[in-house]
């Protein structure tokens, strides 16, 4: 049964102002908030260590690491606004790579956050940091790297301009173990950098190359490579043209 | 005596069937395949698996609390209409109501794991579907007796509900409370204090049962036996499961009732 109500007009007026009061400064912090907090950019906070990320993970230990992975992916990515690679700490983001790594040491996820992502950032130092990371994880896990490192060297010559750097990447490739399954051109891939290519070609080589030898078996990194050959066809097409005229 | 235990079990069981059981589980499962492409979007590898496992734990944890509120509910109604007095004054013995509840418990659960089967195997191929399945219903049950010890011995479902998942969460983050005491252990040189905790810690730990009893998601990214899997977590749980069931009788046993 419905218990019976007082009208509201009998309630007590303070009552009725409070409550007014209270609905309307809601109402107003609701609407103002989010235009406060609009510009302002949220920088990337120091991760936490591996090992507590594996406890809190309650035995999902790399799901954790592919959920930490989509959200540092996320960051720039704030109130809706999309922000500059630029704004963020790369140092910091280099330790959340290294800590999410470390969480799930066999998926390629943070390094192809490195190698793909954040290596799209045109400021040298930060790109050596980048590189830094593909470089040292490489080491420890040469069969499941190979194509970061790969890619790495192309953006070292390409990106950095230091083809030191890129043949030394390159080298590493080249005296892996015939235990370490891998391609052909990856071994040989001093070539590559050796030759007169510029940048878009040398990506549209890779790219091809690593499509033409099965490398990759995931569907949506395959359809994420042909999405990135065929911009980097279309700009390479575009700078010929330009360089026509 | 079989036959009583059983129609005990199916009237027990009566009063847990709805509809709105299997409308509530539906939605459940439509709202994990939500997020799931939501996720799916996102990832820039391994969408599918990241997806299937990211569904399979939200069942996981999900179903399981909503199987305890359940039993605790179930059994708490019993408490307050008095149900235990009139049993008690039929030809039946008290581990005849145990039983019947742990086929309740083992009846439900199997029940909230058909549709995870059928999603999972949706997402992912049938064998892995299967193993889910499976090994969620050994968790389920697991978690499910735990709360009809709770609920039998605290009679209050708030304090049965806590009580259960206290122990479901110290079990699942026991690695990460060993590591915060071994920490403290080595920061305060080694304190009688710190060493006397992680000692009690650990002497707890023997009591709670371990991440082995508890369903692998790390199988949703390959590398992983499924039988050896689901073998250890079937002894581990078969173990537990005597032991908490054991515990009940003797809790049940002592209980006085005004008949």
């Amino acid at each position: 049964m419905r218990r019976a109500e007082r009208p509201l007009l009998q309630l007590p007026v303070p009552l009725i102002c409070g409550f007014l009061l209270v609905l309307s400064s809601q109402l107003l912090f609701h609407h103002y908030s989010p235009l406060l907090r609009e510009f302002r950019y949220q920088p990337l906070s120091s991760p936490l260590q591996a090992s507590t990320y594996r406890g809190v993970a309650m035995g999902s230990e790399k799901l954790m690491g592919y959920l930490l992975a989509l959200r540092l992916q996320l960051h720039d990515s704030q109130a809706g606004r999309y922000f500059s690679y630029n704004r963020i700490d790369y140092a910091v983001l280099v330790d959340w790579l290294e800590q999410i790594t470390r969480v799930n040491l066999t998926s390629e996820y943070p390094m192809l956050l490195a190698s793909r992502v954040y290596s799209q950032t045109r400021d040298k130092s930060r790109l050596q940091l980048m590189l830094g990371f593909i470089e040292r994880n490489f080491d420890h896990a040469p069969q499941l790297h190979w194509r970061r490192l790969a890619e790495a060297s192309v953006i070292a010559k390409h990106q950095l301009g230091d083809l030191e750097l890129a043949l030394r990447m390159a080298q590493k490739l080249e005296l892996q173990p015939a235990s370490i399954e891998m391609p052909h051109w990856a071994r040989d891939i001093r070539f590559l950098l050796l030759a007169e290519l510029n940048e878009f070609e040398s990506a549209i080589a890779i790219i091809e190359a690593l499509l033409q030898s099965n490398a990759v078996t995931d569907p949506d990194e395959k359809r994420f490579l042909k999405d990135k050959l065929s911009k980097f066809q279309q700009e390479l097409s575009e700078s010929r043209q330009s360089i026509k005229n | 005596m079989f036959t009583q235990t059983i129609s005990l079990f199916r009237y027990l069981m009566l009063g847990i069937l709805s509809r709105r059981l299997l409308v509530l589980v539906l939605v459940l499962a439509a709202l994990t395949m939500l997020v799931g492409s939501f996720f799916n979007e996102l990832a820039i590898i391994n969408g599918k698996a990241i997806v299937v496992a990211l569904v399979a734990d939200f069942l996981r944890y999900s179903l399981g609390i909503f199987a305890l509120l359940l039993i605790t509910t179930s059994v708490a109604e019993d408490y307050e209409f008095k149900q235990f007095e009139r049993l008690l004054t039929m030809p039946l013995s008290r581990w005849q109501y145990i039983a019947a509840q742990v086929l309740v418990i083992a009846s439900l659960c199997l029940l909230l794991v058909l549709p995870v089967l059928l999603v999972i195997s949706l997402y992912s191929d049938w064998q892995v579907g299967l193993y889910w399945a499976s090994a969620l219903w050994l968790e389920i049950f697991l978690l499910g007796l735990l709360g009809l010890l709770a609920i039998l011995s605290l009679e209050k479902i708030p304090l049965a509900v806590c009580f259960s998942l206290a122990v479901y969460l110290l079990a699942k983050l026991s690695g990460l409370i060993a590591q915060m005491l071994a920490e403290s252990v080595r920061l305060s040189d080694g304190s009688l204090t710190s060493r006397f905790v992680d000692f009690i810690f650990g002497a707890i730990l023997y009591l709670v049962p371990g991440l082995e009893t508890f369903a692998e998601n790390d199988v949703f990214f390959g590398n992983v036996n499924l039988i050896e899997a689901i073998s250890v977590q079937f002894s581990s749980t078969a173990i537990y499961a005597l032991f908490l069931i054991a515990v009940c009788l003797v809790d049940f046993y002592r209980k006085e009732f005004n008949l």
